[in-house]
């Protein structure tokens, strides 16, 4: 019971005493603009946000960027790791540099694309107009259509290689006798892969698709360096609503509203994660 | 096998060939994946590299200059010096052309400080994650007590509290206690973000270890901590290298904690101080890349150094194994 007294002291402080804390503070209205005064207002900050049009906006923009970023990682996942799963020369090396995204830090990633996106002297548009697709530079980030799309290549970028390692140990664990099994059936290479690998795939796949979710729908770091939010409020999502409303408005108890609602979705989305890694230990 | 023909029918031969042909695809297909995806990968780092080694005349040519004409370390100097020169006035400053963007912020000073507050925040981080989980990886992978589960379960939902719903009361909370702009309100609010990992993956190994083990332990009169020290932990090496890695990892990537209790150099770790360089328009953008390689060249190292451990822990700390 020693064994177990620190983890749960120091989870119990960092993580169970805040989430409760931040429900407190939700129901009053706490602004360090006025700190002295800090009244109970009840469910009004929830009210408020629940009728208020830009938090409704920041939540849409959050689920396109999670929808796009979400479905562009599962599809170059399953590529990447049916590739890795073959037999060739070089595939270890291969296996090795799929690490460097994961590893860098996000905001370096961040520096990085926009370095690379930048309007007057960045590659993308060095690529392009040396390939005579494009015949002047454009502006990228600054553009309110390709914002949200081009942020989330960047997001897409770094979270590949997770999302690929946890896929290759689901076509790992497929048994081979299945594959000749199939292929006596007189099955195709594509009947095997929608008929067998793709079945196999299902709970790896669920886990990945899950778990990117969650990093998707939180995610913050990319939205303060590459754009803060604009150009306008085109990239304006919700972590980052949550953080203007708290640390620029200085408006704590609808910031820590706010920041409930997104733990809770994110706990009802975590529930089917927490179950199949529960089912296990 | 008397009557088997001279020549093979001709659809024989037809299939034969075909499995031929559609080998050579499959081959050529993954060459040209590789391919595709090793670029995929590589180009974008590739580019903050060569960047980082152009002067900035060359760094705003158009189109770009892949590889520098004339590579340089002047961006590199700028940095390990920034500690020398003269603090940037508004003198000083608009000495140089604007316009050319040639300019080192006097913040530059900072960025190696902020590499050693990194290393002390991950490094406290990865002992205090080592010994707090542990032992309860250790309890709740060997030994049976009521409320096993549950603690699993515990730790488990820990795990997916969103960091951004933990800002607002680990704000108010370290502004009460004082401890704004320091390092061991990182140290301290990190561990909310590595211990549920470390705890998960080490319950995993452990239990993979046999009963016996301890059995047998526990028989030779061992209590259950030097059990845990004297035949478990020397086992787990592996295990516990990967957990060292993560959460080294993820201290030393942190932004969003930081960016809310660090204000000066005292704590600012690196990511807060790159971040700090993105926003000014006016830092020369080769300087600026350069400080970015500094970031992205230790955790780079360690992830492929430590490959085969990092592969092995990722993948027990997601998904069925």
């Amino acid at each position: 019971m020693l064994f177990l007294a620190p983890v749960m002291v120091v989870l119990g402080a960092v993580a169970v005493f805040p989430i409760l804390y931040s429900l407190y503070i939700s129901f009053f209205s706490v602004k360090l603009t006025r700190p002295n005064r800090t009244p109970f207002v009840g469910l009004k900050n929830y009210t408020d946000l629940l009728g208020d049009a830009a938090f409704w906006s920041a939540v849409w923009r959050t689920v396109s960027f999670s929808l796009v970023s979400v479905s562009a990682i599962a599809v170059i996942a399953l590529l990447v790791s049916l590739l890795l799963n073959q037999e060739f020369r070089g595939r270890r090396i291969l296996s090795t540099i799929l690490l460097v995204p994961w590893a860098i830090p996000y905001v370096a990633n961040a520096l990085m694309w926009k370095w690379i996106y930048d309007s007057s002297y960045g590659a993308l548009n060095g690529l392009l107009y040396q390939l005579d697709f494009i015949d002047k530079y454009m502006v990228w980030l600054g553009d309110q259509d390709k914002t949200l799309f081009l942020i989330a290549n960047a997001f897409v970028w770094k979270e590949v290689p997770l999302a690929t390692i946890l896929l290759l140990v689901s076509l790992k664990s497929i048994p081979a006798d299945l594959y000749s099994a199939a292929r006596v059936d007189g099955a195709t290479v594509w009947q095997r892969f929608v008929h067998v690998t793709l079945p196999a795939m299902k709970p790896g796949f669920m886990l990945v698709m899950i778990y990117e979710t969650m990093m998707a729908i939180r995610h913050f770091d990319l939205f303060f360096v590459l754009t803060e939010g604009g150009p306008g409020s085109a990239s304006h999502v919700l972590s980052w609503h949550i953080y203007v409303e708290t640390f620029r408005n200085l408006s704590f108890g609808s910031g820590a509203a706010m920041s409930y609602l997104l733990a809770i979705a994110t706990f009802a989305l975590s529930y089917l994660f927490i179950r199949t890694l529960g089912r296990k230990l | 096998m008397t009557d088997m023909p001279n020549t093979p029918p001709a659809d024989a031969i037809d299939y034969r060939r075909r499995q031929k042909i559609a080998r050579i695809v499959q081959r050529l297909v993954i060459v040209v994946s590789a391919i595709v995806l090793a670029i995929y990968v590589l180009a974008p780092v590739s580019w903050l590299v060569s960047s980082a080694f152009q002067t900035e005349a060359e760094i705003v040519s158009i189109p770009p200059h892949w590889i520098p004409d004339e590579p340089t370390l002047r961006n590199f100097e700028a940095i390990f010096t920034a500690g020398d020169s003269e603090p940037v006035t508004y003198e000083t400053r608009s000495g140089t052309d604007p316009a050319a963007g040639d300019f080192i912020p006097s913040t530059a000073k900072n960025l190696l400080p902020s590499m050693l507050n990194s290393l002390i925040v991950a490094t406290l981080v990865v002992i205090l994650n080592l010994l707090v989980g542990v032992p309860a990886a250790y309890a709740i992978a060997k030994i049976r007590f009521w409320g096993r589960n549950a603690s699993v379960y515990f730790i488990l939902i820990t795990r997916v509290i969103p960091d951004i719903a933990l800002v607002v009361p680990f704000f108010l909370v370290i502004r009460k206690l004082g401890m704004l702009d320091t390092l061991g309100s990182l140290v301290i609010t990190y561990l909310a973000i590595t211990v549920p990992f470390t705890v998960f993956i080490m319950i995993q190994y452990f239990e993979g270890l046999p009963d016996e083990l301890d059995k047998a332990a526990r028989v030779d009169g061992c209590s259950r901590l030097q059990a845990l020290i004297k035949v478990f932990l020397p086992l787990s090496l592996p295990s516990l290298v990967a957990v060292v890695l993560f959460t080294f990892l993820a201290s030393w990537n942190e932004f969003l904690l930081a960016l809310m209790f660090t204000q000066t150099s005292a704590s600012q770790t690196l990511p807060i101080l790159l971040a700090s360089f993105t926003s000014d328009f006016t830092v020369s953008f080769s300087f600026l890349n350069a400080a970015g390689v500094l970031a992205v060249v230790p955790p780079v190292i360690v992830a492929i150094v430590f490959e085969r451990y990092i592969v092995s822990g990722l993948t027990a700390g997601a998904v069925k194994g």
